[in-house]
């Protein structure tokens, strides 16, 4: 009996908790609907009293989409650029027997790279895009943000390849298969579900980082989206409901995307632990 | 298998090292050589100044209260995370009707980009209209000044990652209490334990690895915070909320002083070095 008026107790407190982490989202949501006279007043109510759409139609009139557009351009770019470095590595460092330890060194080296402090590289790094001749472009970006999504990506592809049968390759190798043919045959076929996890850590990653994007990218036009929500949070705050719309629609890809490989990015968490 | 494969090895792993050396050890040593000068972006008319401007940076006033607000933010925003993680995985673990819809809907804030955060953020910590004023106005208590009064900025930071981060340390303690085998339980159920036995006895200790990884990621990353003070306080009012990767952007992207914000950039790494050999000695620690 006492066990159950606790579980009851217990629920109820969760439903109250997700409801008071969701407000600011639904806040959001809400916000985005209203004609700007409405948020101007203390009331508490999320429910608008009128719903207009006008945020929306301003930003797809304005440059919204070329944002977003950037924002897919970088995410993609960063995330093929990154799968094809890490994959290989990550492979390397489970299959092949490395002397001294060296693998050992690589990967506390990967861990360095990714606790540092992305801003502590951030002077060299523009000196460097410069001299490319890449600052103020997507490419620029896509390199830079190597920085934080090759270690991660090794990091999460490790455990990945680690799950992989080694049986399965050493019946393959006996046959002739070549390495090229084990990777296609066996090795990615058996990784997707980990490949796709990570390229949703990665994509993520790179849709919402800001720093970078704000200190090598200077026209307007090659924007992410996040340093255009920055651009819209400085300059005046009274554009809460355009904010609101901004927010809610560079969130939703990304949304999405989660939902779709929910189970994946469990796993991916608890990667980290094993 | 391939045991004779340098080569293969080499070839596997060049792509990420020709990155690494590019993007990393090229740019560390970079930044250590630049820290050893009086330069701005030029080099040209750089000064050899040895470790003065790490002489300067410690003496300097600003730099030091950089440091402590970046202290006390990741100690702040670390407790208060895995605090709230615990409770939210407390709360959803075990039996909880429609758990399929409250898990990922407390995920959410995670996802959302930082500067969508902080975009809800400043509007509901606007003093005259911000929702929150508006609470505390319904229910007849006093609004507050939640980013310009230097007392409480600091504390305004803390909740905002806390609301957007506390999902990642809730999942990761939530895996750690799926984790523990039921029969445990049952076994002390039939020992006769009490809840709070079973929770200090049990839960507690077998979840101390999970709790330490939270942790570790959440002042790992709490140490490096950049872009919420930069949309929210900009380090003010004052210096309150200046934390030390705002200080080395401002000293590098505004006031052109490369050498000091590379000194102080360096500062940072060896900090995180130092946090980067707990966390691999936990790792370990973990496999044996």
């Amino acid at each position: 009996m006492i066990q159950k008026r606790r579980d009851t107790v217990r629920i109820a407190l969760a439903y109250l908790t997700t409801a008071i982490f969701l407000m600011p989202i639904l806040w959001m949501i809400s916000t985005s609907l209203r004609p700007p006279i409405d948020y101007v007043s203390n009331s508490i109510s999320l429910i608008p009293s009128q719903v207009t759409l006008e945020h929306y139609r301003e930003l797809i009139r304005g440059d919204l989409l070329g944002k977003a557009l950037n924002s897919a351009i970088v995410a993609a770019g960063t995330t093929i650029l990154a799968l094809g470095a890490a994959f290989p590595a990550a492979y390397a460092l489970v299959r092949i027997r490395f002397p001294a330890k060296l693998d050992l060194v690589f990967l506390m080296f990967v861990l360095l790279v990714k606790l540092t402090p992305p801003i502590s590289l951030a002077i060299p790094l523009y000196q460097v895009l410069r001299t490319l001749g890449l600052l103020d472009a997507l490419l620029g970006l896509i390199i830079v943000y190597q920085v934080y999504a090759l270690p991660f990506a090794i990091w999460m592809l490790l455990g990945f390849v680690r799950d992989v049968p080694v049986e399965y390759e050493e019946a393959a190798l006996v046959d002739g298969a070549s390495l090229m043919r084990r990777l296609r045959s066996i090795v990615l076929p058996v990784m997707t579900p980990g490949l796709i996890a990570t390229s949703v850590f990665l994509v993520i990653l790179s849709w919402n980082e800001f720093a970078y994007a704000l200190l090598f990218i200077q026209s307007p036009d090659n924007f992410t989206l996040p340093t255009f929500i920055a651009t819209l949070i400085t300059e005046d705050e009274t554009f809460w409901g355009k904010l609101s719309a901004v927010g809610l629609m560079a969130s939703l890809p990304i949304l999405l995307m989660v939902g779709f490989v929910q189970k994946g990015l469990t796993r991916g968490f608890g990667g980290g632990i094993k | 298998m391939n045991r004779n494969s340098g080569a293969l090895a080499i070839a596997l792993l060049s792509p990420a090292i020709l990155l690494f050396v590019a993007l990393t050890i090229y740019p560390l040593i970079r930044v250590f050589a630049l820290s050893l000068f009086a330069t701005d972006y030029g080099f040209e008319d750089a000064t050899y100044v040895g470790l003065e401007n790490y002489s300067d940076l410690l003496a300097h006033r600003f730099f030091r209260t950089a440091a402590w607000n970046t202290l006390v933010f990741a100690i702040l925003a670390t407790v208060s995370e895995v605090g709230i993680g615990l409770i939210l995985a407390l709360m959803v673990n075990g039996k909880l009707p429609g758990s399929r819809f409250v898990v990922p809907a407390l995920l959410m804030p995670y996802v959302l980009s930082t500067m969508v955060v902080t975009a809800i953020w400043r509007a509901w910590f606007h003093y005259d209209f911000g929702y929150l004023n508006n609470l505390l106005r319904s229910v007849d208590l006093p609004a507050v000044e939640w980013l310009f009064d230097p007392d409480i900025a600091m504390l305004s930071l803390v909740l905002v990652d806390t609301w957007q981060t506390a999902p990642l340390t809730f999942l990761i303690i939530l895996a750690g209490l799926q984790s523990v085998p039921g029969e445990i339980y049952e076994a002390a159920d039939v020992d006769g334990a009490g809840p709070r036995h079973v929770f200090f006895g049990i839960t507690l200790p077998l979840l101390m690895p999970y709790l330490f990884l939270a942790a570790l990621l959440r002042s790992v990353d709490a140490f490096k915070i950049f872009d919420k003070v930069f949309a929210l306080t900009g380090g003010g009012p004052g210096q309150a909320t200046e934390t030390l990767s705002m200080y080395v952007y401002r000293l590098g992207f505004k006031f052109y002083d490369v050498g000091a914000a590379s000194a102080a950039a360096i500062i940072m790494v060896a900090i995180s070095g130092l946090l980067a050999l707990i966390y691999a000695f936990k790792l370990a620690g973990n496999k044996s």
